[in-house]
């Protein structure tokens, strides 16, 4: 196997194939040209190794830099006690607003919100008695047709009872006085028959 | 590794979602090997520590961007990259180097300190696309798939940009370094 048949600096930086580094090792143990290569690659790499990595002067501006931060509202956002609590604050900082402000306003509507609700009351009362006025005159004047009607009956009902008493007296009026004449009769016939 | 990979995921997702402390532990992991990255690319102190500072808000800014949240580490470096060669274009001209080149005699016993010196020279000599690839893969420890979807080329290219920049090194800090063992 000739030199320019293996790559070398492949396998000198571990990046060589299993079979290409089983190339490469058996073509080394039989070429001192490579060997010394491989070595000079070795010492090169060795060299720049002596290269040492510097330390940063400072460190990365990053905690501090403002960039990296997120914005106010996704910290916000993130934060559920902390909005919590922004949110209480915000309550309270609009209910003392109201309890300040308000009182400022001028009580004008106030008048006139009062002034239109007596006005309202009253059409609501006026509206109720009419209401009852109506619903009283309307009961009313269903009792008075039914104790008409009631009284109609009764009389209806009086008439036919007297009828029914006057048709029982005068039958038995006649019978007392079929049974009277048949005394009498009979009276009569023993009082002729025995003289 | 696999956990580190695990906790970076969950700290992308939290990030996404706008946890910034989240982010803030992503930024403190991977900060300093960014800011080395630009470093070695735009060989400035403070130019390197702004641009960090802007790749990690511009990574910030486009998170929910990131289609795979397992190829954070590409990402973020083609971010950089993106703002290291900004500002290279802005104050260089095309194909001028980021520094004056250091002579090293080779082969001459060095300090560790001139080892580093020969070094940072050496990377110097190299023109921008092949010290970037030469950062990345040996400082970084990237792959070449990692590196194509960095530099945004295919991974021949980015074989070839390594190879010539360590056949270059490999004249002038190999045999430095044989003269120090």
């Amino acid at each position: 196997m000739s030199c320019e048949s293996i790559d070398l600096k492949e396998y000198f930086f571990g990046e060589a194939s299993l079979e290409d580094r089983r190339l490469a090792e058996g073509h080394l143990s039989a070429c001192g040209t490579c060997r010394d290569e491989l070595s000079r690659l070795q010492l090169t790499q060795a060299a720049l190794g002596s290269l040492r990595d510097e330390e940063l002067p400072r460190r990365i501006a990053f905690v501090s830099d403002k960039v990296f931060e997120p914005r106010w509202y996704r910290r916000l956002w993130r934060s559920g006690p902390q909005l919590g609590f922004i949110g209480a604050g915000l309550l309270s900082c609009a209910i003392l607003v109201h309890a300040f402000v308000q009182p400022a306003v001028p009580a004008a509507p106030m008048v006139t919100a009062v002034s239109d609700q007596a006005m309202i009351d009253r059409a609501v009362a006026e509206r109720v008695e009419q209401a009852v006025v109506k619903a009283v005159a309307d009961i009313e004047a269903r009792q008075r047709k039914k104790t008409v009607e009631m009284l109609q009956a009764a009389d209806r009902k009086h008439d036919l009872d007297r009828r029914a008493t006057l048709e029982a007296i005068s039958a038995q009026t006649s019978l007392i006085m079929r049974m009277q004449g048949r005394d009498y009769a009979v009276a009569n016939n023993l009082t002729s028959g025995g003289q | 590794m696999i956990f580190r990979e695990v906790e970076d995921r969950d700290l992308i997702t939290q990030a996404r979602r706008g946890n910034v402390e989240a982010y803030n532990l992503l930024v403190s992991r991977w900060e300093k090997r960014v800011f080395n990255y630009i470093l070695r690319l735009v060989g400035h102190r403070e130019d390197a520590l702004d641009l960090t500072q802007d790749v990690f808000l511009k990574a910030y800014q486009h998170l929910s961007k990131l289609d795979d949240v397992s190829r954070f580490a590409p990402w973020l470096y083609r971010i950089a990259h993106n703002e290291a060669y900004s500002l290279l274009r802005k104050n260089r001209p095309e194909g001028e180097m980021a520094f004056e080149p250091r002579s090293s005699e080779p082969g001459a016993k060095l300090f560790p300190i001139e080892l580093s010196l020969a070094v940072e020279s050496a990377l110097n000599r190299l023109n921008p696309d092949q010290r970037e690839a030469v950062v990345l893969k040996v400082y970084q420890g990237f792959k070449f798939e990692e590196m194509a979807e960095i530099l945004s080329c295919p991974v021949s290219t980015v074989k070839s940009r390594l190879y010539t920049a360590l056949d270059l090194l490999k004249e002038t800090l190999a045999p430095v370094k044989a003269g120090e063992a």
